[in-house]
């Protein structure tokens, strides 16, 4: 077991890590010594006791739920009104060809009819959403070209824009697909006989109007080929803009996703009938893709969400479950803390 | 030994700071491999000496030599081939080419990036290694030699000789290339050589020189010298030479006899002048050495199966990706436009091609399965391991030989926690190959009062203190105690001439005369008590002879006829006299006599014969009577033999002229018998060697390495099996046994062994094919019955543990395939087990039968050339340094000084690498599965396109920034620190912790699937919570977030939750813990906010992010939630099922952190020394042994080795003494 039965000098000095001071030997080959070399860093050393498994559960479950209970009250604050109108924005007699229909030259125009269930505090935020649509398609994603929407002196870069890059072998600005498949449904909002005003400034995160999209990039050829993806753009306005297309180019995460249409800067109260011209021009029949409209005011943490909330509730909740399971166990059948017997030679006898 | 150093010693002399370099030389590992002979070039080489122009033609090569790898223009082309070598690198190259195609969904960069990063380290790591090699190169290159340049020794580097160039090298000095001997100071041209560095033999060998060349000594003589060789192109045979000296239009032939091998050193030789036949790598010792073959760590090779199941799982992820894109993919998405202009890669009609294409896309996409960085990270921290903590720890310094440890490779470090098989060579490895007198009785009264290691163990065992009454006996030694090389005893009731005073001081008498008389040692050096040096055959007669010396009786010259021994107190106090004995026979030691004669007369005419020998034929020849005397020496012998003591029996017998001189007769015709000579003189031998009278017993300590019965009892509980390998006898190697506390009573011994009468009867008959027919039905027998009783003891609860002795003989036999699967089922049963008389090829072949037949993993450790193979065949091959040659631990994997260091090296060093390997591989595993699965999740989302979740940046820099510091920090640091995982000293003081590494208990699959389902869940709620909150999540003023807000967010998470988890899964936890996992996620944060300003699609969403309370209450609950399975998991396990070294980890958590791992050996004592001596004397193994072990190997032990390569021995012992106790004489007078 001892090692240093024949030189209990030398090795004491090693311990103590005292430079060997009696005997430098020349080209003596003792390694030098050093806490990092003789693995003796100082360290603290967790031990996972039942103790501190029972308070980390209490503490997260003290942090969470108060959490979870603030952000469920801060969601239901929100005010949500949704409205699903693919379906209903067509004629009854064209519900069987709805892609006909939609590619039709008809007049689009429909109404719809919303009811406000509670008050609605300014500023109100219009929302489209869409439902099957994979703005996140790798195919879809690329197809754009930030040089070309940023500055105007490269406004024939279009690579990545395939296929919706050149017409007639000229650029299209902005080029790619997703621009091409601008979103075009329209909405304008009445109460009663009052219409409401749809503020759409400042609806783009400010990053984007300011870096991305060029104050003297102008639309140019956009939807001018044969097939059109989607709304067309004023060619007059710099692309900086135009907010719903700068909006629509910010490719959602999945291919259910709501964008940010407008803002109606007046309060509605509860019971207000808001009657709703809608534009149903964009095709989402042909991949058969919902669209809905949805009215909604932001608390603190901003939309209406309530997965957050549950979801920090859950956790607390499960923590204090466990905390007391832990317990309860540490009662039943306690361990005390370093029992040689759960050593495993001596757990299984002959084991050696 | 004087000849201690070898290589080592050359270079520390020239600058200390290079010693650490010269043993880097073993990477590129030049080895002797034994007893393999490459097929000789044809034709012969013609040299002429002395003549540099007429060498010129043959443009032979030059003498310095190079080990690099590489050299300038090579490092690059030479070292990226290697690089690729590798399966990993190849599979990123593969990757990385695919992603500039148009179907990779990632930038180049993701890959390339990564990949350059990691060959760049390793070409780094490959060029220091090189450096290093050749500065060793450039040492030896630069060794200065004196050569012959118009007519004066002119002193060149090594690297200048030439083939022909005629050289003096002086004495202690290596010869730099094969040298022809041509002459030496020495009478009769002959000099003594080392080959310690080629062999590990200490002992000195002769070599002659031609007589026709013996006068061209001076460099006046030697200028004329012209002659010519022609001999043998040049081969790796140490053993061989052949060749012609055609001088003065004379042939003479030339044999190994005059030629001195590069490496080897010149002994007890002025100087010596010789020509140089073969140089620089066409030296036999170059041409020998081959590179180590390169063993990698089981661990490794789990790995690989591990590394192949991700590629399974890749493959799989992949599959699915691919089928569910062909499903997906359809022209009714028409903004994906996929009607006109679109490639294969989208084409809706041929959904077949989509899928394939699909299924190199999702490749590409999902290789940051294949952790890259691994292999580097590992081969980092694994360096650094062996650099700093092997190579550096201080308690495996050995101060006396100034050795360090020293790992010469890193690949095997996690491998030394797991070894379950050690197998030891014996001499100069378990025992010091010293042979110490120690204890004697002599007429019934035991002298000496030393206590021996086996005896400290047995009372340590008991719960002795026993260091403290070790140090006490010292301090208690009388002022006057000798201890000097093979003399460690001291009782002062016969030291100094006090024995005079004893009860039969004429016993004394006749014992110190049996022991200054009876031996066949010579002198050399000054005859003078202190500067003489004795040459002997085995050491154990150099002790009894320096013993003799030290009472009193000072053998201090021997010629041919007679034996001087300066003889003091013998008549009165301080009265010195030098007496002259004729020795008329010397009846030689063979192992079946077991003993051995001489014949003296006094100059008074007293007719003596002096018998030593094994304690058992000794009492055979006994006169009858005195039986009391015999019966407390045959106790006392046991005495000595439980003590783990060599015993020898000694005995005299006054002979009458007459008896003698009709004796003599018989004994002169059978030495000059020409057939049976030794037959017939072992039977003239027993004539004479009868009715003897005792005189007492002498008692050897072979003496062990310091610690090694401890570190064997140690090792023995951490679960690992210990076998002794070796070539010596079957009793020295039992009584070695013993010592080392391999063998005890309580033990149920199975011997095997070919000395039986029966297998002698056949052999005698010589009939070769009845001889190993007979043998191979004995072995098979004998391993039956061995075996079905040991099965059968294994049945019953407490039966004794087993051990079995087997010797080389039978071994040959029992390792032939159809009885091998039977020896290896006996073996495993045993708890120890000793092979004796084995040759080199044979301890392989025993390593690699449980190596490959067990598949357990092996370690061999020894020290000298004929353990090379051994050190080989295993797993791990350990050399001790320090000592001897080189060439076991040019052969090894590590070197240490000394036996004891294995528990340090396997309990802490093996354990702590092994733990922290395993942690490094599976924490790799799962951060790039969880990482990956996260993108695997996000395919489903993307119609199986295989749009990328992560920015190409975020994803190359995850594994070589982001997460890449930490790892490397656990993989040092984890357990490094005291008390923690369980600090070095109580590794070594609950041995049984290491079992764990033995069952590999830390790398199962169990383990594995565990953190896989632990990543799958942890992915699932990274992906599901943030995107759920992400996408339904909008800021204050109602904006939404896009792709690459919600990306990293979730990469944040991932980043936090994957260091934290690290944090988790330490023991210990160092400041370079917090700096790591804090700077690393850190680095991601500063990565990002500069990084986000930068490109186009993540611009600014950090900015955004962060403006929102959404990304705060994720990124606190998501890592939680992660985190929550594995705490829950940890915390269950911990409690319920807690690991042994967890369990040890809690019974010392309040031990004081300053604890240093030397400070817990000394435990509190309260007792006086002297109390405890007293104490521990009392609880020393009283029970006597039936094992008396009796020392002496045969004087032929060293050609046994030689025997074995089928070398003939080349001279008897007795010839080598008998000649070099010629040369002290006065020179002839034929010089000057």
């Amino acid at each position: 077991m001892s090692n240093d039965n024949a030189a209990p000098s030398s090795s004491s000095a090693a311990a103590n890590g005292s430079a060997d001071s009696a005997a430098p030997r020349r080209n003596s080959k003792r390694p030098k010594y050093s806490k990092f070399t003789q693995q003796e860093l100082p360290a603290c050393k967790p031990i996972l006791t039942p103790g501190w498994v029972i308070s980390a559960f209490l503490l997260v479950s003290v942090i969470f739920v108060p959490i979870g209970v603030a952000s469920l009250f801060a969601s239901r604050d929100v005010v949500e009104v949704v409205d699903r109108y693919e379906t209903a924005c067509i004629p009854a007699q064209n519900r069987t060809n709805k892609v006909a229909y939609i590619q039709s030259s008809a007049n689009k125009i429909c109404v719809r009819t919303l009811t406000v269930p509670k008050r609605m505090k300014a500023p109100i935020y219009i929302y489209y959403e869409l439902d099957n649509f994979y703005q996140n398609h790798r195919r879809y994603v690329k197809s754009r070209n930030d040089m070309q929407l940023r500055s105007n002196s490269s406004q024939d870069d279009t690579s990545n824009c395939k296929p919706e890059d050149l017409i007639n072998g000229t650029a299209i600005v902005p080029c790619g697909l997703i621009a091409w498949s601008l979103f075009n449904d329209t909405y304008s909002f009445s109460r009663g006989n009052e219409s409401l005003n749809v503020n759409k400034k400042d609806i783009s995160w400010k990053s984007d109007r300011d870096h991305k999209f060029g104050d003297n990039v102008f639309p140019k050829n956009f939807q001018s080929g044969g097939l059109k993806g989607g709304g067309s753009l004023n060619e007059s306005k710099p692309l900086s803009e135009q907010e719903d297309l700068i909006v629509w180019m910010r490719t959602a995460a999945l291919p259910t996703f709501r964008k940010l249409y407008g803002r109606i800067e007046v309060d509605l109260n509860r019971g207000d009938t808001i009657n709703v011209t809608l534009g149903n021009h964009y095709n989402t029949y042909s991949f058969n893709g919902k669209k809905r409209l949805v009215l909604s005011t932001t608390s603190w943490l901003g939309g209406k969400n309530d997965f957050l909330g549950i979801a920090y509730l859950t956790v607390g909740g499960l923590c204090l479950f466990l905390a007391v399971c832990f317990i309860i166990v540490y009662l039943v059948k306690p361990r005390r803390l370093g029992d040689p017997s759960y050593l495993s030679w001596n757990r299984s006898p002959g084991g050696r | 030994m004087s000849g201690g150093g070898g290589w080592e010693r050359i270079r520390s002399t020239r600058g200390g700071r290079l010693s650490r370099e010269t043993s880097l030389t073993g990477r590129t590992a030049r080895t002797v491999r034994l007893g393999r002979v490459q097929p000789q070039a044809p034709g012969y080489r013609t040299i002429f000496c002395n003549d540099r122009e007429a060498n010129l033609p043959v443009r032979f090569k030059g003498n310095s030599i190079s080990t690099t790898k590489y050299n300038f223009l090579t490092f690059l082309p030479k070292g990226l081939f290697e690089q690729f070598r590798r399966v990993a690198n190849c599979y990123f190259l593969l990757i990385s080419i695919l992603s500039m195609t148009p179907i990779s969904p990632v930038n180049p960069v993701t890959n390339v990036v990564p990949l350059s990063l990691v060959l760049f380290v390793s070409l780094i790591k490959e060029a220091f290694e090189d450096w290093k090699r050749l500065q060793n190169d450039m040492v030896i290159n630069n060794n200065p030699v004196d050569v012959l340049h118009d007519q004066v020794w002119e002193t060149i580097p090594w690297k200048k000789l030439q083939v022909g160039d005629i050289v003096r090298i002086k004495q202690d000095g290596f010869f730099p290339a094969d040298l022809l001997f041509l002459a030496s100071t020495n009478a009769d041209g002959v000099c003594y050589i080392e080959t310690s560095n080629l062999d590990g033999e200490t002992n000195l060998k002769i070599r002659k020189a031609v007589e026709r060349t013996w006068d061209y000594l001076t460099p006046e003589k030697a200028v004329e010298f012209k002659g010519e060789v022609q001999c043998e192109q040049p081969n790796n045979s140490l053993y061989t030479f052949t060749g012609n000296l055609i001088i003065e239009n004379q042939t003479l032939p030339l044999s190994p006899n005059q030629l001195l091998l590069r490496g080897c050193s010149l002994r007890n030789t002025e100087y010596i002048v010789g020509a140089v036949i073969f140089t620089g790598h066409e030296t036999k010792v170059m041409m020998n050495s081959m590179n180590v073959p390169s063993k990698r760590s089981t661990l490794e090779r789990k790995l690989d199966k591990l590394i192949l199941a991700l590629f399974g799982t890749l493959f799989g992820m992949c599959l699915v990706g691919a089928i569910g894109s062909g499903i997906f993919i359809s022209s009714d998405y028409y903004y994906l436009e996929l009607q006109r202009g679109v490639g294969l890669e989208f084409n809706p009609s041929s959904r077949f091609s989509v899928a394939i294409l699909t299924l190199f896309t999702l490749i590409t996409l999902y290789s940051t399965i294949i952790p890259i960085s691994l292999y580097v990270s590992i081969e980092m921290i694994k360096f650094i391991q062996c650099a700093q903590f092997i190579n550096k720890d201080l308690h495996m310094y050995h101060v006396e030989t100034n050795t360090p440890a020293l790992a010469r490779t890193s690949n095997l470090n996690e491998e030394l926690g797991q070894v379950e098989y050690i197998f030891s060579d014996k001499t100069g490895t378990l025992t010091r190959n010293l042979m110490e007198f120690f204890k004697c009785s002599i007429g019934g009264e035991v002298y000496g009062t030393g206590f021996t290691e086996i005896e400290r163990g047995g009372a340590q065992r008991m719960g002795a203190k026993i260091q403290e009454v070790w140090v006490a006996s010292i301090a208690q030694r009388s002022p006057h105690a000798v201890h000097e090389k093979g003399f460690n005893f001291d009782d002062s009731r016969i030291m100094r001439g006090a024995w005079r005073n004893e009860s039969n001081p004429d016993v004394c008498k006749e014992f110190f005369r049996c022991l200054a008389i009876c031996h066949t040692v010579l002198t050399e050096g000054d005859e003078s008590p202190d500067k003489i040096t004795y040459q002997a055959a085995s050491p154990d007669e150099a002790a009894l002879v320096t013993a003799a010396k030290n009472f009193g009786f000072f053998f201090y010259r021997r010629t041919p006829t007679m034996i001087y021994v300066r003889e003091s107190h013998v008549e009165k106090m301080g009265n010195i006299t030098d007496v002259p004995y004729e020795i008329l026979n010397v009846l030689e030691f063979n192992s079946t006599r077991k003993r051995q004669s001489v014949v003296c007369r006094y100059a008074d005419g007293r007719l003596v014969l002096y018998c030593k020998g094994a304690d058992t034929v000794i009492y055979e020849r006994l006169a009858d009577g005195n039986n009391e005397l015999k019966k407390i020496t045959r106790e006392h012998l046991e005495q000595f033999g439980s003590a783990g003591l060599r015993t020898l029996c000694l005995a005299y017998k006054d002979l009458n002229p007459e008896t003698y001189e009709s004796w003599n007769e018989k004994f002169i015709q059978a030495k000059s018998s020409l057939r049976d000579r030794e037959k017939k003189l072992d039977e003239v031998a027993e004539l004479i060697e009868k009715d003897l009278i005792l005189i007492g017993a002498t008692a050897i300590e072979d003496k062990l390495q310091e610690g090694v019965p401890a570190c064997i009892e140690t090792l023995a509980k951490a679960g690992i099996k210990i076998w002794v390998l070796t070539g010596d006898k079957m009793e020295t190697a039992i009584n070695i046994a013993y010592a080392c506390n391999l063998i005890n009573n309580d033990m149920k011994q199975f011997i095997i062994s070919s000395e039986t009468d029966a297998i002698r009867e056949v052999e005698e008959k010589g009939d070769q094919v009845e001889i190993a027919r007979f043998m191979k039905e004995v072995v098979k027998e004998e391993l039956k019955r061995c075996l079905e009783e040991a099965q059968h003891s294994m049945c019953t609860v407490s039966g004794p543990k087993l051990t079995l002795v087997i010797d080389g003989k039978c071994l040959m036999y029992a390792l032939d395939p159809s009885l091998r699967v039977m020896l290896l089922n006996l073996s495993l049963n045993c708890s120890s087990v000793v092979c004796c008389r084995v040759s080199p090829l044979q301890k392989a072949q025993v390593t690699s039968l449980v190596k490959k037949g067990a598949r357990k993993i092996t370690l061999s450790i020894g020290d000298g050339a004929n353990d090379v193979s051994m050190i080989q065949a295993a797993h791990i091959g350990v050399g001790i340094s320090g000592m001897e040659g080189m060439q076991a631990v040019m052969a090894s994997d590590f070197a240490i000084a000394q036996f004891r260091f294995l528990t340090d090296l396997l309990l802490v060093h093996g354990r702590w690498s092994y733990l922290r390997i395993c942690k490094v591989i599976t924490y790799f595993f799962y951060k790039n599965l969880t990482f990956t699965l996260t993108q695997f999740w996000f395919t489903f989302h993307t119609g199986f396109s295989g749009q990328r979740f992560y920015d190409d940046w975020f994803q190359s820099l995850y594994n070589v920034i982001f997460t890449a510091l930490p790892v490397i920090i656990v993989g040092l640091f984890d357990k490094a620190s005291l008390y923690s995982d369980v600090s070095a000293a109580l590794s070594k003081k609950y041995p049984e912790l290491y079992k764990e590494g033995i069952k590999n208990m830390f790398f199962k699959w169990r383990v594995v699937w565990t953190w896989a389902f632990f990543s799958v869940y942890q992915s699932l709620v990274f992906y599901h919570f943030v995107t759920i909150s992400g996408t339904s999540g909008k800021n204050l003023s109602g904006r939404m977030f896009g792709l690459w807000d919600v990306s990293t967010m979730a990469f944040t998470c991932v980043v936090i939750t994957v260091n934290l988890r690290l944090l988790m899964m330490c023991n210990s936890i160092t400041r370079w813990h917090y700096i790591s996992v804090g700077g690393s996620i850190l680095a991601w944060f500063v990565f990002i906010l500069i990084y986000s300003l930068l490109r186009e699609n993540v611009y600014y969403v950090i900015y955004v992010l962060m403006g929102t309370f959404y990304f705060y209450l994720t990124i606190i609950l998501v890592p939680i939630v992660a985190l929550l399975g594995d705490f829950i998991y940890q915390g269950v396990e911990r409690w319920f099922f807690p690991y042994d070294y967890q369990v040890v980890q809690e019974m010392h958590r309040n031990d004081p952190e300053d604890n240093s791992r030397a400070g817990l050996l000394e435990i509190g004592n309260r007792l006086t020394p002297q109390e405890e001596r007293s104490y521990a004397i009392a609880q020393l193994p009283r029970e006597l042994s039936k094992h008396t072990g009796f020392a002496f190997d045969s004087p032929g032990y060293e050609s046994f080795f030689a025997a074995q390569l089928g070398v003939h021995a080349p001279q008897k012992a007795w010839d080598v003494a008998r000649r070099a106790s010629m040369r002290g004489k006065p020179k002839p007078s034929k010089k000057h």
